[in-house]
């Protein structure tokens, strides 16, 4: 993804960027699950609203944000997760 | 040919102590009949419900997990379908079989279970 990428000004000129992007989460943490069931995991990409967060902002790889996308899916279909936060009751 | 497959559905809240069970038991009865081989039952409690469901907005989730042959899944499924008691359903193909899992999975809110597996 973006490491590649001239870092933007005030980066420092070689490719080591400071905080900012922490890549994917789950390729540097391979105990960590991807399923519809655990839902701990899968909370920190969902936005307030219930929208899925792009992987622009979530950093993760391609590989795995596919996996989290049909992730929350499943757990929306089971109602797990919500569709949106329009619909909340009480 | 058998397949393992997960089923999770939500039952009726109302229902608790003999009903519940009864309803579990039926379910299992079914499955066995239909010829499938349960591997787990997961019973996570009365849970709230992310949206509405039947103008429910909280139900009793349960997950069972077993072998079948997959013309099995068609007749299960019917049967929750037709059953008042269920009120969602979803049924999931494990590729990779059913995981050995050391987690202790339970009840109530979303931040539950301590990840003290391995893999």
């Amino acid at each position: 993804m973006a490491y590649e990428k001239k870092p933007a000004a005030g980066g420092a000129p070689q490719r080591r960027r400071f905080g900012r992007r922490k890549g994917c989460r789950f390729c540097g943490d391979n105990t960590l699950k991807i399923e519809y069931k655990e839902l701990r995991n899968l909370r920190y990409f969902i936005s307030e609203r219930g929208k899925i967060v792009p992987r622009r902002i979530s950093g993760n790889c391609a590989e795995h944000q596919r996996k989290v996308t049909a992730a929350i899916k499943l757990a929306r279909n089971i109602a797990l997760l919500p569709f949106t936060s329009g619909h909340s009751f009480d | 040919m058998m397949r393992t497959y997960e089923t999770i559905f939500i039952v009726e809240p109302s229902l608790v102590g003999e009903e519940y069970t009864a309803i579990i038991d039926k379910f299992k009865g079914v499955l066995t009949d239909q010829g499938a081989n349960i591997l787990k039952i997961d019973e996570w409690g009365t849970r709230k419900l992310a949206y509405m469901v039947k103008k429910q907005n909280r139900g009793t989730y349960v997950l069972a997990a077993y072998e079948a042959p997959p013309q099995a899944i068609k007749e299960f499924e019917r049967r929750m379908r037709i059953d008042e008691a269920i009120i969602k359903f979803q049924t999931v193909h494990l590729e990779k079989g059913l995981e050995p899992v050391a987690e202790v999975k339970d009840v109530a809110a979303a931040a539950d279970d301590q990840d003290s597996d391995e893999d």
